[in-house]
């Protein structure tokens, strides 16, 4: 202890020294020094645990962030590769063309067939849990109708994406006849997202004050009139956020897209039938990553850094929306 | 322009679930006036200006006896229609809630919902309305901005404004100033004194002194109970139960 105390006093005299001759630094290096020494300068043994502590905390941090690092660093260098070259099917090329013989071209295949998947799910899955919510939230009183609902909702939200999968083939494709291709993998995609959408629409409902409601009923509008007008369009940033976060989670599913989707080297030719089979972006860079050939391997890359860069997209427009209108309310 | 109209009430009784909120009251407020209703919190001012314009309807468990009568007319009659009802009795909640749209739209909603929708009308609903409320000078320039970007003070105005917007002869008040800053508080008494020519105002508060500056007749309610309904300045001067007198000077509530 005596020993800590020694070190202690000397420490401090140093730091004194250094904070004296303050002239020859630049005054933002010298104030980082300063933060420095204040952050490992030990004063006994408490300052010490509290040090070492500090330290492994960030060493756990470090390790956190890495695998995010090296997937960024992995796909990005392979695939940057192939979106700035300029062979075949490399870059503007990789948006524009379909992959051809040989795989040699580019995925548009891909990136028009997660649109249309997307495009499907949205249209029937947004307009279905957003009436959802409405009936729930704005017509129902608590008790066990909601909560039951509610209760529904949470868990299709945590079942397992290949289970959706095998049901959409099950009820879909084989039940319903419907066959594999854009229908079934976009309705497919739909049951996703309905419970994700249906919670945060929900709350997005919630968080509208009663008294916005009430000022409406008050001045003579009916019951819907209010919903549609008032309570809706106060929920709308909150609202427009989760469909967007749904619709980027279900733009990279590959397990519920495996049976009911099918898979196409060029774009669908009709709504049903043989010719709606879509290839989606991260089928294909399942099916290309297992490829042996190198250059199919490297457009796996480009595939998975463009679908990382539409959902990193998305992502940001709804934290955009959802930051710039929170000063809406009361 | 809208002129005040009388409302009787008789014999009401609420429930909510099981609580008995109000008990047995029977009353008539005057047309042209404005009556401040007093008492502690939980006494059941809220829900007595809430059966007038039936928004406790939208309450599930509520229930209710007795009638209210506005204009001679029931209100609570299975025929009335609670739309048109509203229309007539506008109100004016405790915190400033304008709609998350511009000042402009936050007026015009409830006579669009009415059928007006010819453009100069609206213009014309807007302009006299804020001067009404007293609002037009300051937002004027401004009819495009978002309603919630006013003060706490323009905002409730603005509220007040969109309650008049449908010409409502008779006006709640739910406390309208409990949660602004003594200025805008001040200016919106004198608004609701200059109010009282063409509007029943109807105005709960809990702020004893508030309700002997601005109103003509005053009720006191107890624990449900309507324990006194005379003139302001009667109340003020010689209350006849010894209940509102320990209220008005501060001994309970």
């Amino acid at each position: 202890m005596d020993d800590v105390k020694s070190q202690l006093r000397l420490d401090e005299n140093e730091a004194y020294e250094e904070t004296e001759d303050t002239g020859y630094h630049p005054k933002a290096f010298n104030e980082f020094e300063r933060w420095f020494k204040r952050q490992t300068t030990i004063h006994g043994r408490r300052d010490l645990k509290d040090l070492l502590f500090k330290m492994l905390l960030s060493v756990v941090v470090i390790i956190v962030c890495m695998p995010f690092f090296m997937v960024l660093i992995q796909v990005g260098t392979v695939g940057m590769g192939v979106l700035l070259g300029s062979g075949p099917g490399q870059g503007l090329d990789f948006f524009l063309s379909t992959p051809g013989p040989g795989l040699q071209g580019g995925v548009l295949n891909a990136i028009a067939g997660t649109a249309y998947l997307v495009g499907i799910a949205m249209l029937v899955g947004v307009p279905l849990s957003l009436f959802g919510a409405i009936y729930i939230t704005e017509y129902t009183r608590p008790g066990f109708m909601r909560s039951s609902v509610e209760f529904a909702a949470d868990v299709l939200a945590g079942i397992p994406s290949i289970v959706f999968g095998a049901f959409g083939f099950t009820f879909l494709v084989i039940y319903l006849r419907i066959g594999m291709g854009m229908l079934a993998g976009g309705l497919t995609l739909a049951f996703m997202m309905i419970p994700t959408v249906l919670r945060t629409t929900q709350e997005a409902l919630r968080q509208v004050p009663m008294s916005l409601r009430e000022a409406s009923l008050a001045l003579g509008a009916t019951k819907w009139t209010t919903t549609w007008k008032i309570t809706i369009r106060a929920a709308f940033p909150g609202i427009i956020t989760g469909v967007l976060l749904a619709m980027g989670r279900v733009m990279g599913e590959t397990a519920p897209l495996i049976f009911t989707s099918g898979n196409n080297l060029g774009l669908p030719t009709s709504v049903t039938g043989p010719g709606s089979w879509v290839a989606s972006m991260p089928y294909t860079v399942w099916s290309y990553i297992s490829d042996p050939r190198n250059y199919v391997n490297d457009k796996a890359q480009a595939t998975a850094l463009t679908l990382m860069g539409m959902v990193l997209l998305i992502d940001l427009i709804a934290n955009f929306i959802s930051r710039k209108v929170t000063r809406r309310l009361v | 322009m809208a002129k005040g109209t009388t409302i009787e009430v008789k014999n009401l009784n609420t429930w909510f679930g099981r609580k008995h909120i109000l008990k047995d009251i029977s009353c008539y407020f005057e047309d042209n006036c404005v009556t401040g209703v007093m008492g502690p919190s939980g006494c059941g001012k809220s829900t007595w200006l809430r059966t007038i314009n039936r928004l406790n309807d939208t309450v599930g468990s509520f229930r209710m006896t007795g009638e209210i009568f506005i204009e001679g007319k029931d209100i609570y009659a299975p025929t009335a229609d609670v739309y048109s009802l509203r229309r007539r009795v506008g109100m004016v909640f405790q915190r400033p809630n304008p709609f998350p749209m511009s000042i402009k739209d936050n007026i015009t909603f409830g006579p669009k919902l009415h059928g007006i929708n010819d453009g100069d009308e609206l213009d014309e609903i807007v302009e006299t309305t804020l001067k009404k409320a007293a609002l037009w000078d300051e937002v004027k320039d401004n009819l495009e901005q978002p309603g919630t970007t006013l003060s706490g003070g323009q905002q409730q105005r603005l509220c007040i404004a969109r309650a008049l917007s449908v010409d409502p002869p008779v006006l709640l008040m739910d406390e309208p100033v409990s949660s602004l800053d003594p200025l805008s508080a001040s200016k919106i008494e004198d608004l609701i004194v200059e109010l009282k020519k063409d509007y029943t105002i109807i105005l709960v508060t809990h702020n004893v002194q508030q309700a002997f500056r601005v109103s003509d007749r005053a009720a006191f309610l107890y624990l449900g109970e309507l324990v006194e309904f005379d003139k302001t300045a009667k109340i003020a001067e010689a209350p006849s139960d010894p209940r509102t007198e320990a209220f008005i000077t501060g001994r309970i509530g």
